[in-house]
C-alpha cells in the first residue's frame, strides 16, 4: 500500500493564484492564530493567469456612477437578468476597498502624481487601472512573511468528504508522487476555470477544482456558460482585446455594423457569429483595420491599449510576445479562438459551496456565484473584472472562514477515503497500455472549440459535440500515465471531459438565447419561461439536471415582457 | 495547446541558478537539477509559449523559440483547423 502522509491545518485553501493568495491573507489578518495552508500544483505566486494576462483591474468611479446604476447596466447589456443584482451591488460598492487591500499586500497599483489612481475609461460606465504582472508575486511575498505555509508543486487529487462535510483534501507530489491526506477544518478551492487546453495564456485553467468539487457532490450553476472565445491573429494567436469594433470582411465591409450599432464593451458572442456567417458565406478572411479610429474608441481599446502596457514587466512580456507573434502574422487577420472559461461552482454570498465546509473563489466560482449572469467568466464582457472578482470573492469568503473559524483543528484526517482516493488517483500509473492524457483532451478540443458547436448552437451541431464528448469519457477509462507529470495531466484531461459533459448537457436544456449564450433553433430571450439557472449535480446514476428560479422578483432591475 | 512543437534555448554559462524560471512555469514544463543547479526543459511538448521564463530571467539565458504551426485553433475552416 502506498504511504499516506498526514498533514493538518485549519483551513486549506487549494490554488496559489491570485484569489486564494488573496484569501489567505484577508483570513490570516482576521484570525492571525490560524493555520492557513496553501497548495498548489506548481509554484503558488507564479501560478494561475493574473500574471499572464493584461494584469487589468476592473475601476469603477464612484464618484461618477453609483453602483445602483452599474448594476442597472450590467443587468440590461450583460447579464442579461440572470447575475445575481445583490451580490454585483456588493462587488462595485467594495471596488475601491479591494484596491487598498491590495496596495496594502505590496502590489503596486500605479498612482499619479496627485495620488490618484491611474484610470484608463472603456466605457461609460467602465474604467480599467493596469498593474504590473508581479502582482501574485509581491502578495505571496507578504503571505510568507504573515505565517501563511506553502506546498508547491502539490497536486489536489480529491475533496475529502465525512457525513456530507469537506474535512480536507488528498493530494500528490508531481515532482515525485508522494500521497498527502490533509485534515482542515474548512477547504477553499481557488483551482481556476475550465479552458480546455486551447489557449495558451489560459491553459492553466484546467478545471480540476471543479471535477473535484463535483465528485464531492456539490452543485454547479450556468456551466452552459463556459464558451468564452476571443479574436485571435491566425498564426500567432495573440489576441487583440475590442477588436470586434474594426472586423472588416474579404469585401471591405464593416462588418461590425451587422451585429451592433455601438461601440461594444467587450466582445460578444454576436461578434463570433458575424465571423463564422461571414466564413460560411464565402466572404472571409475576417481582418480588423483599426484607422482611423472612429471617435468612440477615444480611451479605449484598438491602438490605444499599448498605452495600457507602460509597466516595466508587462512591457517585457508584451514586447517578447508581439516580436514573435509579428514574424509570422503579417497583418490583422482574425479568427475565433475558443476559450471557455467555465466557472460553475455554485456558491453563496458568503462563497460557500453546497458542501458543508466547502468553498470555491475566483474562476473556478464565478459563473457558479450568479455574479456575472448570462456571460462567461472573467472577463464576462467586464474587462478587468477577473482578477478583482477573485480578490472580492476572497474577501467574501474570508470572512465566512473567520466567522466559521473555532480554532485549532484536532480532526484526524479520515483514512478510508484516503485510501479510496490514492487508488483512484494512481490507477493510471498501474496500467501498462492506454490513452494518453493529450489524446483524451483531443477530443474534447474537437467536441469544444468549433464555434459553431459550442457557441452558435443547434440542436444538431451540439450532437457532434456531445458524440465525441461520449468518445472522449470512454477513452478515459483506459487513461495511463509513465510519471507524475503524466498523471497531472490525467487527472487534468478527466476534469476536460466532464466539462465538456457539462457544457452540452447543461445547454441542451437552456431552449432560449441569453446574453453570451446562442442557440440558433431557440434565436428569442425567453424571460417567460427562462428566468432560470441550470444546475447539475453528480447524482447515483450519472449527471443529473434540473433548473432553479432566478429570483428576480426581489431585484431592481427587471425584464419588461414579466 | 496540446503537442506542441515549441523549442527553449538555454544557455548554460549564462545561468546563474536562481530557479525563477522554474517556479515561473505554469504548467509544469520545467524542472529543477538541483546537482547542476540549473532548470531542465523537462516536458517542451506542454510549453504554452507563454515567454514567462524568458521574461523573468534576469541574465537572458531562455529564449522560447515557437513553432506556431504546431498550435490549432480548431475551427471548422480548413485555414484555422
Amino acid at each position: 500500500m502506498r504511504e499516506i502522509n498526514k498533514v493538518n491545518c485549519d483551513v486549506l485553501i487549494i490554488g496559489g493564484g491570485v484569489g486564494g493568495l488573496a484569501c489567505a491573507l484577508d483570513l490570516k489578518e482576521k484570525q492571525p492564530e490560524a493555520d492557513v495552508l496553501v497548495v498548489e500544483k506548481n509554484f503558488a505566486g507564479y501560478s494561475g493567469k493574473a500574471n499572464r494576462g493584461g494584469g487589468v483591474l476592473q475601476y469603477f468611479e464612484l464618484d461618477r456612477i453609483t453602483p445602483e446604476e452599474f448594476v442597472g447596466f450590467h443587468a440590461t447589456q450583460i447579464g442579461a437578468f440572470l447575475g445575481d443584482q445583490e451580490l454585483m451591488m456588493r462587488y462595485v460598492a467594495t471596488n475601491h476597498e479591494m484596491l487598498d487591500k491590495l496596495v496594502a499586500w505590496g502590489v503596486n497599483v500605479p498612482k499619479k502624481e496627485d495620488g490618484t489612481y491611474h484610470v484608463m475609461p472603456t466605457g461609460p460606465f467602465t474604467s480599467m487601472i493596469c498593474v504590473d504582472l508581479d502582482i501574485t508575486l509581491r502578495m505571496r511575498r507578504r503571505a510568507q512573511k504573515l505565517g501563511i505555509r506553502f506546498m508547491d508543486k502539490t497536486a489536489m487529487a480529491d475533496i475529502l468528504t465525512k457525513d456530507g462535510r469537506a474535512v480536507g483534501a488528498t493530494a500528490f507530489s508531481v515532482l515525485d508522487g508522494s500521497f498527502y491526506a490533509i485534515s482542515a477544518a474548512q477547504v477553499v478551492l481557488a483551482t481556476g476555470s475550465q479552458n480546455y487546453r486551447i489557449g495558451s495564456m489560459w491553459s492553466s485553467g484546467r478545471g480540476d477544482g471543479i471535477a473535484a468539487a463535483y465528485r464531492a457532490g456539490a452543485q454547479m450553476r450556468n456551466a452552459e456558460f463556459g464558451n468564452f472565445a476571443q479574436l485571435v491573429r491566425v498564426k500567432s494567436h495573440n489576441e487583440i482585446v475590442f477588436g470586434e469594433n474594426f472586423m472588416y470582411n474579404a469585401k471591405g465591409e464593416h462588418i461590425t455594423k451587422n451585429f451592433t450599432d455601438h461601440r461594444e464593451t467587450d466582445i460578444n458572442s454576436t461578434a463570433i457569429r458575424e465571423w463564422y456567417y461571414q466564413m460560411k458565406n464565402g466572404n472571409g478572411p475576417v481582418h480588423l483595420d483599426f484607422g482611423p479610429p472612429p471617435p468612440q474608441a477615444e480611451g479605449g481599446g484598438g491602438p490605444n491599449m499599448e498605452r495600457m502596457w507602460n509597466r516595466p514587466y508587462g512591457v517585457k512580456f508584451r514586447k517578447l510576445n508581439d516580436e514573435s507573434g509579428n514574424t509570422v502574422d503579417r497583418d490583422l487577420e482574425v479568427c475565433p479562438m475558443f476559450i471557455g472559461e467555465q466557472s460553475p461552482i455554485k456558491v453563496d454570498h458568503g462563497m460557500r459551496t453546497t458542501v458543508d465546509g466547502l468553498y470555491a473563489i475566483g474562476d473556478c466560482s464565478y459563473c457558479g456565484s450568479a455574479l456575472a449572469g448570462a456571460v462567461p467568466a472573467p472577463p464576462g464582457r467586464n474587462r478587468g473584472s477577473g482578477i478583482l472578482n477573485a480578490v472580492f470573492a476572497a474577501l467574501q469568503c474570508a470572512a465566512s472562514l473567520s466567522e466559521a473559524y473555532t480554532g485549532k483543528n484536532t480532526a484526524e484526517v479520515c483514512m478510508e477515503a484516503a485510501e479510496k482516493s490514492a487508488e483512484e488517483l494512481y490507477k493510471p500509473m498501474e496500467r501498462t497500455g492506454g490513452a494518453k492524457a493529450t489524446d483524451v483532451v483531443a477530443i474534447v478540443q474537437k467536441a469544444m472549440a468549433p464555434v459553431e458547436q459550442s457557441i452558435i448552437m443547434t440542436e444538431e451541431r451540439m450532437a457532434k459535440g456531445v458524440k465525441l464528448v461520449e468518445e472522449a469519457k470512454e477513452l478515459a477509462k483506459t487513461l495511463c500515465a509513465d510519471d507524475w507529470h503524466a498523471l497531472l495531466n490525467c487527472r487534468e484531461a478527466e476534469a476536460a471531459v466532464l466539462s465538456a459533459e457539462m457544457h452540452y448537457k447543461a445547454s441542451a436544456v437552456r431552449k432560449e438565447s441569453r446574453g453570451w449564450f446562442m442557440r440558433e433553433d431557440y434565436p428569442q430571450m425567453d424571460n417567460k419561461n427562462w428566468l432560470k439557472w441550470v444546475i447539475v449535480q453528480k447524482g447515483e446514476n450519472g449527471m443529473e439536471i434540473s433548473t432553479e428560479d432566478v429570483p428576480i422578483d426581489k431585484w431592481p432591475v427587471k425584464p419588461q415582457d414579466i | 495547446m496540446i503537442n506542441t512543437k515549441h523549442r527553449i534555448e538555454f544557455d548554460s554559462e549564462k545561468c546563474v541558478g536562481c530557479q525563477m524560471c522554474y517556479k515561473s512555469c505554469f504548467v509544469d514544463v520545467i524542472r529543477w537539477d538541483s546537482e547542476k543547479k540549473q532548470p531542465i526543459f523537462k516536458y517542451v511538448e506542454d510549453c504554452e509559449h507563454c515567454f514567462y521564463c524568458q521574461s523573468v530571467c534576469a541574465k537572458e539565458a531562455i529564449t522560447v523559440i515557437p513553432d506556431y504551426s504546431s498550435e490549432h485553433l480548431l475551427q471548422s475552416f480548413p485555414e484555422y483547423a
